[in-house]
């Protein structure tokens, strides 16, 4: 027997239980079959009859629920609020999203509460803003106030909120892009074609008041570019391109910021083509350009062409051949040794005797091997007053400035051209008076010479003391010496005050070069100072001197005074050097064409010859190292040399005198260190 | 004594004819006109005041803006500093129109005196906000400076605001309105959630504030120097 399961009931044969069948019925709606269950229900209703009925009846309620499972049902899921926005400051819309919505129609309530109120409000207008949105419309929006809003979702099942959002108007600005954007090529006469590109600003925000302020941006490409050329407009509505390339097609887009907001989406494209002969007007600029250049060029050819080897010449001159001034090849060819050298200007080779004027004469006095000294030559170049001290392997350093006949010279005949330099009086007198101990009236002498500063200063009112006039005792192991100035640091140093010179310019004044400085003696001072024993090029030396201007070369060649004759008691007669330097032993001012130096007054620490000049009872300085001596100009005026004596400027020339002196500073170094 | 009577209705009269006919001549909104000695170097000089003070407001509020979201990116995570900072500004009780049409329809002298008395209140806390920023450990050397650089602008625009204010309605007296500042303590205390949520609460008022004066500067500035078309 089939069994119709219907709604209306079961039919079956047995109607013991019409109302079993009914409720079975009743409870299953669904057309499942479930014959087979009754079948077995049914075939046990002789048995149990009351227990199946309640098993049944659980058992199909069961049923009933699992269906109802399988098919997902459930609350709903929590809702977010995800974005809020204003499009102009007056009014906005907050849009959430959906949690699952658990299988069933799922009502969503937005509620919320303002920052200063209690109560809660719901919102005003869902549609809008479209689906899942709130829009609130000017009476409900307050600026600078804080928004609480709450997404509520609710369905059969159950319901759910969201977290609370905090939001305030102010910051949310976003507002819509700009409308009618046109654009317009425009060709005018005398100017360059341009687009010229205008917008409006968005139909919702009121920028007339001032409520909003509205800043733009444009951007255009031509339609195949990849990338987009943007710029900045600032708060105007329009915009003009230059520079555009004809024949493509354009397309410009812009978009809006407000003055404390975000930037709004970009409006539609709007596109333009550019006609071909959308070009410059710089064609004729282009034209000028080119004719320039080929008219240049033209000119450059030619000129070249007219004068090509002259500037080739000049560019690249020609590399001479080797040349002998009055060589004459020929003769050389022939054999003629005599001839050709004569040729060359040159006398009898080997030289003799006779070529004073061009052979040096070295008056050695060598005492343990070291010294020299050098005889200047007056051919010399003045500004050399290096003397390097043969005997010293390491033949370098210091030539002394001081030294340097060269420089000596030149001060004498500064002193007249400008009295003002010779500071130095005092330090001449003083530089000479170690040296001319014994010619000075006040006899300095030996003793102060034998290089005690302090006697040094304790000799009569000159400048103390001459550190150069340190006794010969100094080994001269070294060829450097230190320039007068060092010297006369070091003597400074350890005199102490050495001060009855005009202070340390004083002693230092000895090189006279440095002297030479308006004010100079100060500064000689420090100058001699600052270099401390560094005599390590003639370059130094050439700053001692400060007169002269000219570098000291290094290789100096030696100075060498030509020693006339030597008379009969010892006393060297020597020809003053020829250029205006000489006059080494005399003022400048009055060259002489020698100098006699009537003796030698004595030899100082075998080393010092201590020179008497005939002419004035000045003292050579003896020609010795480093023994730079300023001729006192008068004994009698020692330390109080003042320039105004100078005009003669003996003393300049006196140091001259001391030329050939080299100052040797290990002899100087030893008593200060 | 008729003629007395006479001449005294007449005077009365014309008083009153020239009453009404200055009411009907009058603006509707009824607020005094600006620039009473009409000389064209007030116009002139106004619209540079106004130009000025708005450069600055913006100016001002940029800085706070950053100023609060350094602050806020570095110290308020996760800290739910935004639930407390609920109705806590300290000039929550000078009245201030909340929208753009309460805004537009306050009278211009009252607007400049509302922006005034929110100028002046904000004297003392960015003083003592600049001193405890110092103060704080490692003091973080953006807000350091923008908060030197506020105070330092505030005084600024606070003094192009009473020039204005002296230009636009000259010889009228001002009652100095302003709310008093009582966030100190908080700012000193030990607890440090306490003093960040102080800080926090202080920045997130300057922001606020200083964007109300800058839109109410805004929209006076366009009312009454380009008449309402910028």
């Amino acid at each position: 027997m089939g069994l119709n399961v219907t709604s209306r009931g079961v039919k079956t044969e047995n109607e013991d239980n019409p109302l079993e069948a009914a409720t079975l019925g009743s409870l299953i709606p669904h057309s499942v079959s479930i014959e087979p269950l009754i079948h077995f229900l049914w075939k046990e209703k002789g048995a149990n009859m009351k227990e199946n009925v309640a098993s049944t009846v659980v058992f199909i309620l069961l049923l009933f629920l699992n269906t109802n499972l399988l098919n997902g049902q459930s609350p709903p899921g929590k809702p977010e609020i995800f974005k809020c926005r204003s499009p102009e400051k007056e009014t906005f819309t907050c849009w959430w999203k959906p949690g699952a919505d658990g299988g069933l129609p799922t009502n969503y309530t937005l509620t919320y509460h303002k920052e200063g109120e209690t109560f809660t409000h719901e919102c005003p207008d869902y549609k809008t803003g479209g689906p899942n949105s709130c829009y609130f419309n000017k009476k409900h929006t307050s600026i600078w106030t804080i928004y609480i809003i709450t997404v509520n979702a609710t369905n059969q099942m159950g319901s759910s909120s969201s977290d609370p959002r905090y939001v305030d108007v102010t910051y949310i600005v976003e507002p819509d892009p700009p409308v009618n954007l046109t654009l317009e090529l425009k060709q005018p006469e005398d100017r360059k074609p341009y687009l010229w590109i205008k917008w409006f600003p968005p139909t919702l925000v009121d920028v007339r008041s001032g409520w909003l302020t509205l800043q733009y941006e444009i951007r255009l490409k031509p339609e195949k570019a990849a990338e987009w050329e943007t710029h900045f407009a600032g708060q105007q509505t329009q915009f003009k391109i230059l520079s555009l390339y004809p024949g493509q097609k354009y397309l410009v887009q812009v978009h809006c910021k407000p003055d404390h907001g975000f930037w709004s989406e970009w409006s539609p494209e709007s596109s333009i083509p550019i006609p071909n002969d959308f070009s410059m007007t710089d064609a004729t600029v282009w034209i000028f350009v080119a004719v320039l250049s080929a008219v240049i060029c033209l000119i450059m050819v030619w000129v070249v062409a007219l004068k090509g080897y002259s500037m080739v010449t000049c560019i690249l001159p020609p590399v001479p051949g080797p040349k002998i001034k009055g060589f004459d090849t020929h003769l050389l060819e022939k054999g003629k040794s005599e001839e050709l050298l004569s040729a060359l200007g040159c006398q009898d080779f080997p030289p003799t005797s006779d070529c004073e004027d061009l052979l040096v004469e070295f008056l050695e006095v060598d005492d343990s091997g070291d010294q020299q000294l050098l005889a200047a030559h007056s051919k010399e170049h003045p500004g050399q007053g290096v003397k390097p001290m043969h005997s010293d392997p390491d033949s370098d350093s210091g030539r002394g400035s001081c030294d340097s006949p060269s420089l000596l010279s030149e001060k004498c005949d500064e002193p007249r051209a400008n009295p003002s330099k010779f500071h130095t009086p005092e330090g001449l007198e003083k530089a000479e008076k170690p040296e001319t101990n014994v010619t000075q009236p006040q006899g300095p002498q030996s003793t102060s010479v034998e290089g005690k500063i302090p006697s040094l200063h304790a000799s009569g009112s000159q400048s103390s003391t001459w550190p150069l006039l340190q006794p010969p005792g100094l080994h001269y192991s070294r060829s450097s010496y230190h320039s007068v100035a060092d010297v006369c640091k070091l003597g400074l140093g350890t005199a102490g005050a050495a001060s009855t010179l005009l202070d340390k310019t004083d002693t230092c004044a000895l090189k006279p070069s440095q002297t030479i400085e308006t004010g100079g003696e100060g500064k000689a001072a420090e100058r001699g100072e600052s270099e401390s024993f560094r005599f390590k090029t003639d370059q130094d030396a050439a700053r001692l001197l400060p007169q002269d201007k000219t570098p000291l070369t290094s290789a100096k060649p030696l100075e060498y005074v030509e020693i006339h004759k030597v008379s009969k008691d010892g006393a060297l007669a020597l020809l003053p050097k020829q250029n205006e330097h000489s006059g080494r032993a005399e003022k400048t001012s009055t060259p002489e064409t020698s100098k006699e130096y009537s003796k030698v007054s004595r030899v100082m620490e075998s080393n010092i010859l201590v020179l008497v000049q005939n002419r004035r009872a000045q003292n050579l300085a003896p020609f010795e190292e480093p023994a730079k001596e300023a001729p006192p100009s008068l004994p009698q005026n020692p330390a109080a040399v003042d320039l105004a004596s100078f005009p003669a400027a003996p003393s300049s020339c006196r140091l001259q005198l001391g030329g050939l002196d080299y100052l040797h500073p290990t002899g100087f170094m030893h008593p200060f260190q | 004594m008729d003629n007395k009577g006479s001449s005294q209705k007449a005077g009365s009269l014309l008083l009153l004819l020239l009453l009404v006919s200055n009411l009907l001549l009058c603006k509707s909104v009824a607020s005094l006109p600006i620039c009473p000695s009409g000389a064209v170097n007030c116009q002139v000089s106004l619209r540079d005041l106004f130009d000025r003070a708005v450069i600055l407001s913006h100016y001002i509020h940029n800085l706070s803006s950053e100023m609060f979201n350094e602050f806020d990116k570095r110290y308020a995570q996760g800290r739910g500093f935004i639930t407390k900072a609920i109705n806590s500004c300290h000039t929550s009780s000078l009245s201030t129109p909340e929208d753009k049409e309460q805004a537009q329809q306050v009278h211009h002298e009252v607007l400049l005196s509302m922006i005034l008395g929110v100028l002046r209140s904000w004297n003392d806390p960015l003083y003592h906000l600049v001193t405890e920023v110092r103060g704080m450990q490692e003091a973080p050397e953006s807000i350091l400076s923008r908060a030197i650089e506020i105070e330092e602008q505030n005084k600024r625009l606070l003094e192009g605001m009473e020039k204005i204010v002296g230009q636009v309605h000259p010889g009228v007296k001002e009652n100095e309105v302003y709310s008093v500042w009582s966030g100190l303590p908080s700012l000193q205390m030990a607890d440090e959630d306490t003093r960040l949520f102080a800080f926090y609460n202080l920045l997130h008022c300057l922001r606020r504030d200083s964007h109300k004066i800058d839109s109410y500067l805004k929209l006076l500035k366009c009312r009454i120097i380009y008449d309402s078309n910028c």
